[in-house]
C-alpha cells in the first residue's frame, strides 16, 4: 500500500509539473464551459440580434400584435425598411423582403399579407421566407416567430367566436354566449375573461407556460404559415452543405497545428541544426514549412470537399474556382495560426496545448459548432475575428448561396489579412529565435 | 585553413567562450579536448555559421564565417553530437534529403550516396527504415550524411557519444582515412583516449578558454613528471592506499589506482616499500602519462568531472 501512495504521489509530481496536461485537464474545459454557458446557460444567455425582416401589409389589430410582440423578442433584430443603392430608406414590399433574405442581409423575413386576419377570417395568415444557411438558428426563430404569431390566437378566436355569435344569434342572446364562450376559452385557455370581453391588445403578452404549449398544438391546424425556403432549395443534401466546410477548418486547424509544430522535433533531433549548418537559412526553413503547410491545407480541403461531393452529393464543381480561392485563403489563414503557436511555443507539447485551446475555443466561437447568434453580443464580435468564422462564411457564400468572386472577396480579402498579419507576428517571434537555439 | 581570432559568446550571463584564439591547419586532424561545458560545442557552433559570436572573428580559407555563411558551409562537413535524421526515412532517402540542400548534381549525388553508402558498410541496408537501425549504424549514418558535398573540412561534435567499441573504432578507421585523403578534421571529445589516438594537435578546453595547445607529445612535456604507475585493484591493494599516497598523488580509476609520482619520488624505495606489504610486482605497471593527467594538473579536476 505504501508503494501504491509513493507512486500515486509521484504520479500528481509528474503531472503538475507538466504544465501543457495541466492546461488541458483544467484551462481548457474552463474556457469551452465558458463560452457554452454563455451560449446556453445563464440570463443573459440564448440567441440575440438574428436579421429577421418584416412587412406587415394588414390594417387589422392582430397584424400590429403580431408586429410589435417581434419587436419584443431579444432574439430577433427586426428591419422593416431597407437602404436603396441610392441610399434612400424604403419599406419593404414582397419582392424586395425576399431579395433581402436572399443576400444574406436577414436570416429569414415574416411577411403579414392583407389578409392576415379579416373580419371574416376564422384565422391567421402569414408568410414565412427563410434562408437555412444555418439549420439550428433557424430552427430557434421559426419557433419564436411561431410562439409570436400563437400567442395572439386566444383573443383572435374570442373576437372571432363573438362576431359569429352576434351575426348568428343577435346581441342580447349573443351577450350570453359571450360570457358562456369567455368562461370556457378561460377554462381552458387560461386567458383573462375580462381579456375576452374587452379585447385590448396592449393586454396581451407573449406567454412562453405550458398551457401555451398546449394551445399551440391546437392551434397550428387553424394558423397558417406558408413557408418558403428562398435558398439552398435546390441542394441534394442541405445539411452536408452547409457541414463540409465548419468540420473541413476545423481539421484543417489541427492538422496545420501538428505539421507547424514538427519544427520542435527537428530541432530535438538535430536535424534542424544539420539543415541550418547547410547552405540553408532560417528564412529559408520557415519558409518552407510555410508553403508545405499551405499545400498540405489546400490538399487537405480539396480532399474534404470532394469526400463530400462522392457520399454526400455536395455540388463543389458548380462553383469550384470560387471554392478554390477560399480553400487557399482559409489554407493560408490557417496556416499562419499553425506558425504563430508554434512560434510562441517552447516545445511541441506547448504548442499542442495551446493550439486544442485555440481551435476549440475557435471552432466553438467562431460558429462551426453553433450559430454564432446564439452567442452574447461581445462573443459574436470576437467570433468575427477568428479564422473559422470567415472560412465557413465563405465556405457557405460559395456552396450555399453559390455567389460569384465579387461576392467573396471580403471573406477571402479578411482570411488573406488574417494570414499576413499572424505571419508577420510569427516570424518576429521565429526571429527571437528560442526555436533555432 | 581555419582562424580564430579572439572570439567570446556569452549565454545571458554565463560567458562559453572566452577570447579564443587557434589555427587549424590545412589536412591537419586537430582534436578539442575538454570535459562537458567546457566551450566545445559552442565553438563548432560558430565554426559552422549557426551562431554568431559576441566578439572576435573566425575564417576558413580566408572567408570570413559570419559574413559569408552560407557560401563557407559548401566547404564544410557537420556532424552534430545528435542524430540528426529521420527516423521514418530509409538510409537512402535521409541521404537524398541533406545532399540535395547542397544543389548536388543528381546524378553526382546519387554516385556520392553509393560511395558513402560503401564506406561505411551501410549500403546493403540502404532501402532500410533508420528506425530499425542499430545505434552504431546511425552514428555511421550520421557521419556520411555531412560528407555527401565532399567539404574540405569535417566538423565533428562528439560524433562516438554512446557507440559500442566496435562502431567507435570503425568511426575512427573512417575518420583517419578521410584525415589521410586530405580532410581538415576539427574532433571534439572528452575522452583523451579518443584526442591521442586520433588527433595530431591537441587544444585543451576549459571554461572558455583553451588551456593548452600542441601535439601530444609536446603537451605531455608540460607534466612535472614522466610515468604514472597504475595498481590494479583488490582488496591487498584498497587496504595500502594510505602507503602509496606517500609517494605522490592516487587517483581512483574503475579498475586501478593511478599514482602521480611527488617530486623525489624513487622507484626502488617504492618497490621495495610495496613488497613489504605483501603486493605482488605483477599489480603494478609503469605507464606513459595521459592527457587526464596533463588535465587534472592544469585545472585541478578530472576530464569526466
Amino acid at each position: 500500500m505504501k508503494q501504491v501512495y509513493r507512486l500515486f504521489k509521484s504520479s500528481y509530481r509528474i503531472f503538475w509539473n507538466d504544465k501543457v496536461s495541466v492546461a488541458l485537464t483544467f484551462i481548457v474545459p474552463l474556457v469551452l464551459m465558458t463560452i457554452f454557458g454563455a451560449v446556453f446557460g445563464g440570463s443573459d444567455s440564448g440567441p440575440q440580434g438574428i436579421r429577421i425582416a418584416v412587412l406587415n401589409q394588414s390594417t387589422s389589430p392582430v397584424a400590429k400584435s403580431i408586429e410589435s410582440s417581434l419587436d419584443t423578442i431579444k432574439a430577433f433584430h427586426v428591419i422593416k425598411s431597407f437602404k436603396t443603392d441610392s441610399g434612400k430608406t424604403v419599406i419593404f414590399d414582397t419582392l424586395s423582403i425576399q431579395e433581402y433574405v436572399r443576400n444574406e442581409k436577414a436570416a429569414a423575413a415574416l411577411v403579414l399579407p392583407p389578409d392576415t386576419y379579416a373580419d371574416t377570417s376564422v384565422g391567421l395568415y402569414v408568410k414565412f421566407y427563410f434562408d437555412p444557411k444555418n439549420d439550428m438558428e433557424m430552427q430557434t426563430v421559426r419557433g419564436l416567430i411561431q410562439q409570436a404569431v400563437f400567442s395572439q390566437f386566444p383573443s383572435v378566436m374570442a373576437q372571432s367566436g363573438l362576431r359569429q355569435a352576434e351575426r348568428y344569434l343577435g346581441i342580447k342572446p349573443g351577450s350570453a354566449f359571450n360570457r358562456n364562450m369567455a368562461s370556457l376559452i378561460h377554462k381552458y385557455f387560461k386567458v383573462d375573461t375580462n381579456i375576452i370581453l374587452h379585447p385590448s391588445l396592449s393586454n396581451l403578452r407573449i406567454t412562453n407556460n405550458d398551457s401555451a404549449r398546449g394551445n399551440a398544438n391546437f392551434l397550428n391546424n387553424i394558423v397558417r404559415i406558408e413557408n418558403q425556403q428562398l435558398v439552398g432549395k435546390e441542394m441534394k443534401n442541405q445539411w452536408a452543405t452547409r457541414s463540409v466546410g465548419g468540420w473541413g477548418i476545423m481539421f484543417l486547424m489541427f492538422t496545420l497545428t501538428a505539421t507547424s509544430s514538427s519544427l520542435f522535433d527537428e530541432r530535438r533531433s538535430g536535424v534542424l541544426m544539420r539543415m541550418l549548418t547547410s547552405p540553408v537559412s532560417r528564412t529559408h526553413i520557415l519558409w518552407n514549412k510555410y508553403i508545405f503547410n499551405m499545400s498540405l491545407g489546400i490538399i487537405q480541403l480539396l480532399f474534404m470537399f470532394v469526400f463530400g461531393w462522392l457520399m454526400f452529393q455536395v455540388d463543389i464543381f458548380s462553383n469550384f474556382l470560387n471554392l478554390m480561392l477560399v480553400i487557399i485563403a482559409a489554407s493560408v489563414a490557417c496556416t499562419a495560426l499553425g506558425m504563430l503557436i508554434a512560434a510562441f511555443s517552447q516545445t511541441r507539447q506547448q504548442a499542442n496545448g495551446l493550439g486544442t485551446l485555440l481551435i476549440l475555443s475557435m471552432s466553438a466561437i467562431g460558429g462551426a459548432w453553433f450559430p454564432t447568434s446564439f452567442m452574447p453580443s461581445t462573443v459574436q464580435f470576437f467570433s468575427k475575428l477568428t479564422v473559422v468564422y470567415w472560412a465557413m462564411e465563405g465556405f457557405l457564400e460559395v456552396l450555399w448561396r453559390g455567389v460569384g468572386f465579387i461576392s467573396i472577396l471580403p471573406d477571402l480579402a479578411i482570411l488573406f489579412g488574417i494570414g499576413a498579419l499572424l505571419n508577420i507576428v510569427s516570424v518576429r517571434q521565429f526571429r527571437k529565435g528560442h526555436i533555432f537555439d | 585553413m581555419i582562424k580564430i581570432l579572439q572570439i567570446t559568446k556569452k549565454y545571458s550571463t554565463v560567458t562559453a567562450l572566452d577570447a579564443v584564439t587557434l589555427e587549424v591547419q590545412r589536412q591537419e586532424f586537430f582534436g578539442l579536448l575538454g570535459p562537458n561545458g567546457a566551450g566545445k560545442t559552442t565553438l563548432m557552433n560558430l565554426l559552422v555559421g549557426y551562431f554568431n559570436p559576441d566578439g572576435g572573428t573566425i575564417t576558413i580559407d580566408g572567408d570570413n564565417v559570419t559574413q559569408d555563411t552560407l557560401e563557407i558551409r559548401k566547404k564544410i562537413g557537420f556532424v552534430p553530437q545528435s542524430l540528426a535524421l529521420y527516423d521514418e526515412l530509409t538510409a537512402q532517402e535521409n541521404l537524398e534529403v541533406f545532399g540535395q540542400l547542397f544543389d548536388i548534381p543528381r546524378k553526382l549525388l546519387k554516385q556520392r550516396i553509393e560511395e558513402q553508402l560503401n564506406a561505411v558498410e551501410l549500403y546493403e541496408r540502404r532501402k532500410d527504415k533508420v528506425k530499425t537501425f542499430s545505434g552504431g549504424m546511425k552514428r555511421r549514418l550520421n557521419m556520411i550524411a555531412s560528407l555527401l558535398h565532399d567539404p574540405k573540412v569535417l566538423l565533428c561534435d562528439e560524433p562516438t557519444v554512446g557507440v559500442d567499441p566496435q562502431s567507435r573504432n570503425a568511426i575512427f578507421d573512417f575518420l583517419t582515412s578521410l584525415n589521410k585523403q586530405g580532410k581538415t578534421i576539427v574532433y571534439t571529445t572528452h575522452y583523451m583516449e579518443e584526442a591521442e589516438r586520433l588527433c595530431s594537435r591537441i587544444g585543451i578546453i576549459d571554461h572558455g578558454k583553451i588551456i593548452a595547445l600542441g601535439t601530444v607529445d609536446k603537451l605531455l612535456e608540460k607534466l612535472t613528471y614522466e610515468e604514472t604507475i597504475a595498481i590494479i585493484k583488490n582488496p591487498s591493494t584498497a587496504n595500502n592506499r594510505a602507503a602509496f599516497e606517500t609517494f605522490g598523488t592516487l587517483l581512483e580509476e574503475d579498475d586501478h589506482y593511478e599514482l602521480k609520482p611527488a617530486e623525489g619520488f624513487l622507484l626502488s624505495k617504492f618497490f621495495a616499500d610495496i613488497e613489504k606489504q605483501g603486493i605482488k610486482y605483477s599489480w603494478v605497471e609503469l605507464q606513459r602519462p595521459t592527457l587526464e593527467a596533463l588535465f587534472l594538473q592544469l585545472t585541478g579536476r578530472r576530464l569526466r568531472d
